[in-house]
This record gives structure tokens, sequence and C-alpha cells, in this order.
């Protein structure tokens, strides 16, 4: 295009203007970008007698089962990355909650909420010991949690030899007590899948913790000026400690939901969820610098993926495909982001 | 006569609905330093950001040797012979001098490498150009900051630089590094370049500058030359109205005694570089404001963080407050025994900036307002009014990107921080540094209050004119010790330089 070079400088300073993209979208971008997928998935759904197969409300609540475990990866994994952090580890950990979880009510025989008091404490205590060389040591949770990530897998082969352990209930020895099956089943006369009564549950408490929470402010500031925030006087080291230990906790729920979904815990369970808790992350808006993001983003970012998955599967399309739409989607989403500092 | 070499006139600029130059003009002729002051947030960035093509202007027109020019980009400036020094440098710390001399346009020899000898070679003439000496095989960052800057000047000529913008160049410097960069100004002088020298400091300006341009609200409050104009017409020009007396009166202080310090110590940390306490007695009283001054590296800073629990563990000696002993492994420890600390470099340890004027306010006090760890609303936001009400802090919102405020407005978004806490002995360090002059006198009148109200205040500052104003009495540190303590009221800026320079020749000779 040609440019007259004699135009004044107030005509091209208009017309960057109308480049500029209100800084109001980028706060709301994760849920503009909800709804767009939900638009595009019920123009794209089968129908079927007329009806549009994806709004039917079991497949919508089958959308926030099947992101149940994602999703409460996806809502820790939030607060360690406002921290400037990473927590590569979540997926191995589901592995290792997964495969203990069988163990203990297939092998060892425990009651259900003895299984589940120790597997969460495990996931506790991971998460913790992580946090802590992270930063007390001052190992970047890159490194500390991608060894965090071999020994979980390390650890879950050993526990159950390296076979997965299946899941058969029953009354007695060598079975699983019936209750335990609950996590499979519905509530509310049928129609809600309990993990995604969970997975609601935890995204609820954790908005009210970044809302109403000392500990969510301390995060906040930890993440965008470490220093300030110690000068300050905030426990940097207790907060970040915390942080992780939250993301192991919340690893080791979405290990347990796992194997009551598929009645059975293998090591090998969990493999690259980590990644896609990190997408869902990223989608929500949230800065891998720290210090910036929200967990309502992350939940439509998880909802995005939860969706997209869905509509793809309706539509009986290859799994390899939808791999590549969501690199796409991650793509845009940080570009989106990147476009936003850069205007700034 | 001749065109002049740089010549802006009218300069609009806006940001959104903010004015940030309503019609600004500036004229350098060659050879020529010419001052560019005004208070934060009087368009002089913006400004300078029009000339090296950061910022497009929305109208006005830039001419350089009478030559209309426009500039798009920062690489369009360049070429035209605008060059920037930059209050963060645009050199990598990691390479050497010479490496950073040729960034992105090495020499290259017969076979497209590195032709190594003829950088070697540029890179001693560039220097000895302009008059530094320095080895250009060294890593940059082991330079000190003026050092640096001069590689950057060098640098800047190297590349056919005509008009030099220099960004408050000083404010990282000690008085002999600041020597040797005035040093070379008359240099650039007989190059025929123009120097735009952006400062504070009227005794710099007075040195160096053979104009001025004085801003305020995005216009020209005034032109004058340095030669013939006296420091307070020049301050009257920034301000609007004359500020009839910058140093408050003072209270005296009380008897009894809340900081005592004794015999303390910090060992070196691992990393070195820093210059730690050495065996400091020193005691502040209750509504006492006691100075620390000293060059640069005498020590100020790490005497106020070991206060303030930084050095952690590598402390040695008793610290009292109010007679009892004090447990200092922590900012945290500190925080919780009293002291509040405002910090040199609010943006890298003060504030968060993405962060609300509000958040930033109540980062200390969180724990305090909140209830077992879940935080009231209310309670906050009064406490945020107040500061904001108290401490005359000019913000759009309590909910205002804290980044969006002047330098000294963010300064006070520090200090509110640390007085919601209520500390009984309030650490400093060079606390009105990179802030304009209304909001100097306005934390000067805020330090005296806090001192009239019984606070004990520990001030370091660069600017002995401060201390002798502000203070009862100034501590000397040289070398990490205290070196003597003046009477605020006799001491005078000949005294305290006397003590903080002395140098011992004698020992560092012998060792």
């Amino acid at each position: 295009m040609s440019v007259d070079t004699t135009e004044p400088t107030a005509e091209a300073a208009t017309k960057r203007r109308r480049f500029v993209i209100p800084e109001r979208f980028f706060t709301l971008q994760s849920y503009v970008a909800l709804i767009l997928v939900f638009l595009a998935a019920i123009v794209f759904s089968p129908r079927r007698g007329g009806e549009i197969v994806f709004l039917n409300s079991e497949n919508l609540l089958n959308i926030v089962r099947a992101v149940s475990e994602i999703g409460i990866l996806a809502i820790g994994m939030t607060f360690v990355i406002l921290i400037a952090g990473i927590d590569l580890s979540v997926g191995a950990i589901l592995g290792l909650a997964a495969t203990g979880t069988a163990s203990l009510l297939m092998v060892h025989d425990f009651g259900v909420a003895m299984t589940i008091l120790i597997i969460l404490t495990i996931g506790l205590a991971f998460g913790a010991t992580q946090g802590y060389l992270s930063a007390r040591l001052g190992i970047q949770a890159f490194i500390v949690t991608l060894a965090g990530l071999q020994v979980a897998r390390g650890l879950a082969r050993i526990w159950s030899g390296g076979q997965g352990i299946a899941l058969a209930y029953g009354d007695g020895a060598d079975v699983a007590p019936r209750a335990f099956s609950l996590l499979n089943s519905r509530t509310f006369n049928g129609t809600v899948p309990i993990p995604a009564l969970i997975f609601a549950g935890v995204g609820v408490i954790a908005l009210i913790v970044v809302r109403k929470s000392v500990f969510a402010r301390h995060v906040y500031a930890i993440g965008g000026n470490e220093r300030a925030a110690r000068l300050s006087g905030i426990p940097v080291t207790r907060v970040k400690v915390t942080v992780f230990a939250i993301s192991g906790l919340l690893a080791a729920l979405a290990g347990i939901i796992h194997a009551g979904q598929l009645n059975q815990g293998s090591p090998n369970d969990g493999m690259g969820y980590e990644l896609d808790a990190i997408a869902a992350v990223v989608i929500g808006g949230t800065s891998l610098m720290g210090g910036v993001g929200t967990v309502s983003g992350t939940l439509a970012g998880a909802l995005l993926l939860g969706i997209l998955n869905n509509i793809l599967a309706l539509n009986n399309i290859d799994s390899n495909v939808q791999l590549l739409i969501k690199g796409v989607i991650i793509v845009a989403a940080a570009g989106i982001q990147a476009f936003r500092s850069q205007q700034k | 006569m001749l065109a002049p070499l740089l010549q802006m006139r009218g300069i609009v600029k806006h940001f959104g609905g903010v004015h940030a130059l309503r019609g600004v003009d500036l004229t350098v002729g060659a050879g020529e330093v010419h001052a560019l002051l005004g208070e934060n947030g009087a368009g002089k960035s913006t400004l300078m950001n029009v000339l090296s093509g950061v910022v497009r202007p929305d109208a006005g027109a830039i001419e350089i040797d009478g030559e209309p020019v426009a500039f798009a980009t920062p690489a369009d400036a360049q070429a035209a012979g605008v060059a920037m020094i930059h209050q963060e440098l645009d050199l990598v710390p990691q390479a050497t001098v010479t490496e950073n001399l040729f960034l992105g346009r090495e020499p290259r020899t017969r076979f497209r490498t590195l032709d190594r000898a003829a950088m070697r070679g540029h890179a001693r003439e560039l220097l000895d150009d302009i008059g530094i000496d320095l080895s250009p095989a060294r890593t940059l960052s082991s330079l000190r900051v003026g050092e640096q800057q001069m590689v950057a000047i060098a640098k800047a000529l190297s590349l056919e630089a005509r008009i030099l913008v220099m960004d408050e160049p000083t404010s990282a410097l000690s008085d002999s590094e600041v020597e040797r960069l005035f040093a070379i100004i008359p240099r650039l002088r007989r190059r025929g370049v123009g120097v735009v020298f952006i400062s504070h400091r009227m005794d710099e300006i007075a040195v160096i500058a053979d104009r001025g341009t004085v801003m305020r609200d995005g216009r020209n409050a005034g032109t004058f030359v340095v030669a013939e104009t006296a420091p307070a017409e020049v301050i009257r020009m920034m301000v609007g109205q004359p500020i009839e007396q910058l140093f408050p009166d003072r209270e005296p202080p009380r008897e009894a005694v809340r900081l005592g310090v004794r015999g303390l110590t910090v060992a070196e940390h691992p990393g070195g570089g820093r210059t730690e306490p050495r065996d400091v007695d020193l005691e502040v009283r209750a509504g006492e404001v006691v100075g620390l001054a000293g060059l640069l590296g005498a020590g100020r800073t790490e005497l106020l963080d070991a206060l303030f629990g930084l050095a952690g563990h590598r402390l040695a000696g008793t610290v009292e407050l109010d007679g009892a002993p004090v447990r200092l492994a922590s900012p945290r420890d500190a925080i919780a025994a009293g002291i509040g600390y405002v910090p040199e470099d609010r943006r890298v340890s003060g504030l968060v900036m993405m962060e609300s004027v509000a958040a930033n306010i109540v980062l200390s006090a969180l724990p305090t307002l909140a209830r077992a760890g879940w935080r009231r609303a209310s309670r906050e936001r009064s406490a945020v009014a107040a500061s904001i009400r108290d401490l005359h802090i000019k913000t759009a919102s309590a909910e205002s990107a804290v980044g969006t405020l002047s330098g000294g407005n963010q300064q006070k978004v520090v200090f509110a921080r640390h007085l919601l806490r209520e500390p009984r002995l309030l650490l400093l360090d060079d606390p009105t540094r990179g802030v304009d002059i209304g909001a100097k006198s306005e934390i000067y009148r805020l330090l005296a209050g806090l001192a009239a109200g019984g606070m004990a205040v520990l001030v370091a500052s660069s600017e002995l004119p401060e201390l002798l104003g502000i203070c009862d009495r100034v501590a000397v540190l040289r070398g990490g010790r205290i070196v003597t303590v003046l009477d605020g009221r006799t001491a005078t800026q000949e005294a305290i330089l006397a003590a903080a320079s002395l140098e011992q020749h004698t020992t560092v000779e012998a060792g």
C-alpha cells in the first residue's frame, strides 16, 4: 500500500488507534472464547430427531464430568503459575494416587475414608516437598517438578509392580467397598455425575479463596514482585510451599476420582495431563510470568477444552485432529496475551 | 544564522483522554548541553519518546539541521542521529565492552567469521575518543553503573549520534562517577553533539548545562540560560507557585531511646560485593530523625537492610527497641517488632506494579485487617481511603494500577503500606530519589509529622542538603563503619563530605 509521506502524523495516530483493543476484552478473553466455542459447538452439533445433541443436558453434564480431573489439576496449577512457578508433576501424582487408591482398596483392604485420607496426605506431602525444595533451596520449579514427575511415576510402578490394578466391588476381602463406586455414579435422581459435582465444589472453594483470603493476596504479590512481597513481611517460603502442597493435594484428589471413574488404577494413568492443565490455565488468561490471572478464567479454559473434545467426538473426528486444534487454540490464547502486553 | 541542530515545535500527544503534551517547543544547538526539567508527569519522557521515535506525535514538527523529519520507529530516529541513553541501559550485561559496542554490526573477516582483532582495535579507539579509561575486554556486568553508561555513550557516538538524550544519567552514580561522566561532556561539545540532559538536580544542571527548558503539565513553562538564572527561579517555573519552605520546622526529639544498636556487624554475604556494617553503635530516640550519610558503597543500604532483618543469620551484635532486644532474622520479624522500611528502589523492592493502589497499600497490613485469614473488604477499603487522604496520594481511584501514578505518589504508596502497620521505627533509603520537588517537600513534611508523633526515623540519603534539612543528627558511614555523628543543625555539607571521603590511603597502600 502506498502512503502519502506528506500526510501529517495525526492521521497515522488515528489509524493506529483503530487497532487498539479495549483492555476489558483481555480480562474477559477466556469467557469470550468459551462462548464462541459453545456457539460453534451448537452449530456443528449433530442433530437427532430435530434435537441438538450437544445441548442435551446429559451431554452437557458429561462434558463437566469429562473435564473434572483436568479441571481440578488446573485449579491447583493456577496458584502455582500465579507465583511464576510450574508444576509438571500433577499428571504423575494423579497416576500415583490412582494406583495407590486401587492398591489400598483391593490389596490392603482399607476402608474408603481411610484410603482417601492416606492418598490425599501423600499428594499433599509430595507437593509440599517439591515446594520446599523449590522455595527454600532455590531450585527452579520446572526442574524440581520434572524430577517429581519421574519420582511419582517410579513410586507408582514400584507400588503396583508395574501393573494396573482393577477395582472389583463387593463385601469382604480382596474387593473394594461398594461405597467407592459412588464416584462412578450420578446424584440428583441420576442426573449429575459425582466427579462433576466435586469439580464444581473445588472450583467454588477456589473462587472464594481467591476473592476473600489473605493467602491469595500473598500469592498474587509474590508472583508480581517477590522482593516487594518479602519486604512487606509476607512469609514467602511458607506461601510457596502451601501453593505446591495445594497442587499436590488436588492432583491426588483427581487421582482418586480417576480410579473411581475407570474402576482401576494404573501407574501410567494421567500421562500428559499436566500439559492439559497448563493449557487450561493459559487459555484462561493467566500469565506464566506470574502475578496475573484468575481461577474463573481457568475454569472457563478447562470447560472450553472439554467442549472442544466433546464436539469433535460427537462428530466422530479423529482424536489426533483434536490435538491439532488444541494446539492452535493455546497459541491463539497466548498470542492475544502477548498482544496485550505489547499494547501497554 | 545557521538552523539549530534540533528544533521541535508544537508537539502534541494524547494518550486516550490524557493530554500528555499540549504543544511543546524545544530547541537545541550544536555543542549545547540543554537541561530538560519538570516534575514527574510534566511530559519530559513523552517528549523524549517522540524525539527518539518510540511515540508518534499527534501534531507538531521536528527539524534536524532545518530539515523536517518524521520518525515512525526508533530505528528511524537512530538513522537521523538521535540516540537515547536510558536509565535502564540497552546493553547486554553478560557480554564484553567490545561485544556490546559492536552488537549487531560486528566486523567480519573474509571468511564471514568474527573479526575479533578489528573489533578490539576499534573498541579501543572509540573509548579513547571520548576519554574513557576502561579495558574493552571487561564484561559489562563487572563495570560500575557509571562506566556502563559511558560505554552506552561511546556506542551511541559510534553510531554517528548527533543528538544525545540522557535520562537522569547521574541518578545511580557516586560523586566520583558523576565527575568522570561530566569530564567527557566537553569532548561531546567539541564534536558538535547536542545533549539533552534530563535531571532533577539543580546543582548538576548548574555545572553542566548551557540552557534549560522547563516543562509543566505538558507545556513549556520557560526556557532559561543557566548562567543567568537562580535555582529558585527554575524551581518556581517547575512548580508553578513558589515553595515557601522546602524543609519543615521540626519539634525537638524526646528523651526515650527508641532504637539502640550495639556492635552490629554483618558477615560477608557469600556473593560479596556489598559493604556490610562493621561494629556499628547507633541510637535513635523517639521523635528523632537521624540521617545516614556516606558515599555510594559506604554501606548505608546494607545497614538499613540489616536493621530490617534482611541480613538474616549473618547479623551479630544487639539491636534493642524501647530497651527490649529484638530478633531480626527476617523482614517478618522486623515488621512484627514494629519496624517499617521504605526501600531504595520502589520499582524493584517496593511495588507490585500490575496491582492496584489499594492492593499495594494494604499488602503488609492484610493479616491485621483480616479475621482468621479471611479478608474484610470494608476494613481494607477504609484503611486505603484514609491512607490516600492522609498522604495526599494523587490517583484516579484506589483501584487504578499503581504503575499509572507519578514517582512521588508511588513512593507515598510504599510509605502508606508501612504506616498502616503503625511502626515505632521507620527506615528509609533515599526516599526522594526520582521524585519531583513538590513531592519531596510533601515527604519532608510527612517525616516531620511522624517524628512529632513520636516515631523514630532513620533515613539514608545521597542528597546532603536533604539530610541537613530534615535530620536532628547525621551519622556518616565509611566502609560499613560509622565514622562520626554530626549535629544536624550545625553540620555543613563540607563536614559530612570530609568525613565520608577521607580515604585512608596509608592503610590501603600497606595492605
